[in-house]
């Protein structure tokens, strides 16, 4: 029980690092957004906004011990928070649609991939599926954008992307398998350390001291 | 595949262009720039037009055509411009 509860603690902590990362990776973009009217980027920083809305919504069904109004609502708050995250990720993968210039072709696989392979699921383990997707979507075009620019960050986002689509897989399977307790805190660290690997080019944004003020 | 510009890459090759071939300080025509830009010259002077009026070119009145530089804010805009396409390509994008 007090292992259960110190997972539920670690799992919280974790929660708010990825409202962080996500937030932080969100702010860079719109920065971009401001100076360069950037398409790409606007959609990255939806992407990025709807993923730490998830996270932020998410970590409320951890404070249900201490509020316990959430306790009635906690399945509600979990449809929402991962309804916020796929949003999220189908944004991320967006990006790369309308960038490859497929947007017909790959944009008819996004809808209807899923729509065929998960009829019958319940909304949670659906919506945990469609990340999934969505997230490896954005794997296969980020190794196929690093091996255009051989950029060692683009890869590394690569890795952080393939980390956080692990992460949703074990997410879904501690849906499915709800007594097995370290699935979650297996998917939340794997989704995490994802986080933390795309939070590199912001870091590295922070670090050289680009100039982001002054709007174009 | 074939990789289309976005419009802000072209705004970029643009800025690019009036600055690298403004060496004398008098200008570039816009001939120069559509051929440089690879651009029509109907869509350049609209895009001229619009630069213009953003502030990020400067348009220098000539004897018989008007001849463009970037302003400062057009600088700005390109060192912007090459920091944030480093970010977004890290994420697999392109500006």
């Amino acid at each position: 029980m007090v292992l259960q509860a110190d997972l539920a603690a670690v799992e919280e902590v974790l929660q708010f690092i990825g409202v962080f990362v996500s937030f932080s990776i969100a702010f860079v973009a719109y920065k971009g957004v401001r100076q360069t009217d950037s398409s790409s980027l606007l959609r990255l920083a939806l992407a990025f906004v709807f993923l730490g809305l998830g996270f932020l919504v998410e970590s409320m069904v951890g404070l249900r011990q201490v509020i316990p109004y959430l306790s009635t609502t906690a399945a509600t708050v979990v449809v929402g928070g991962l309804l916020l995250e796929t949003t999220g990720y189908f944004f991320l993968a967006f990006s790369h649609v309308v960038d490859v210039m497929l947007s017909k072709r790959a944009g008819a696989a996004l809808l209807v991939f899923p729509v065929i392979t998960l009829s019958g699921l319940q909304l949670s383990n659906i919506l945990s599926i469609l990340s999934f997707y969505f997230v490896m979507y954005g794997v296969v075009e980020t190794v196929y954008s690093y091996a255009r620019t051989r950029k060692p960050d683009t890869l590394l986002i690569a890795v952080g992307l393939s980390m956080i689509g692990l992460g949703t897989f074990f997410q879904w399977l501690s849906l499915v398998y709800q007594y097995v307790g370290v699935l979650s805190l297996l998917q939340i660290i794997l989704q995490e350390m994802g986080l933390l690997m795309l939070f590199t080019p912001v870091l590295r944004f922070a670090v050289g001291g680009v100039k982001v003020d002054g709007a174009v | 595949m074939v990789q289309y510009r976005t419009q802000v890459k072209i705004i970029a090759d643009v800025l690019v262009t009036a600055r690298d071939m403004n060496t004398e300080g008098a200008g570039v025509g816009v001939t120069a720039l559509v051929r440089k830009a690879n651009m029509s010259y109907t869509r350049m002077s609209k895009l001229l037009s619009e630069l213009v009026g953003s502030g990020l070119l400067l348009e220098l009145d000539g004897e018989k055509i008007s001849k463009y530089m970037i302003s400062e804010k057009g600088k700005q805009f390109l060192v912007a411009y090459s920091s944030f396409q480093d970010f977004a390509q890290s994420f697999g994008l392109r500006l």
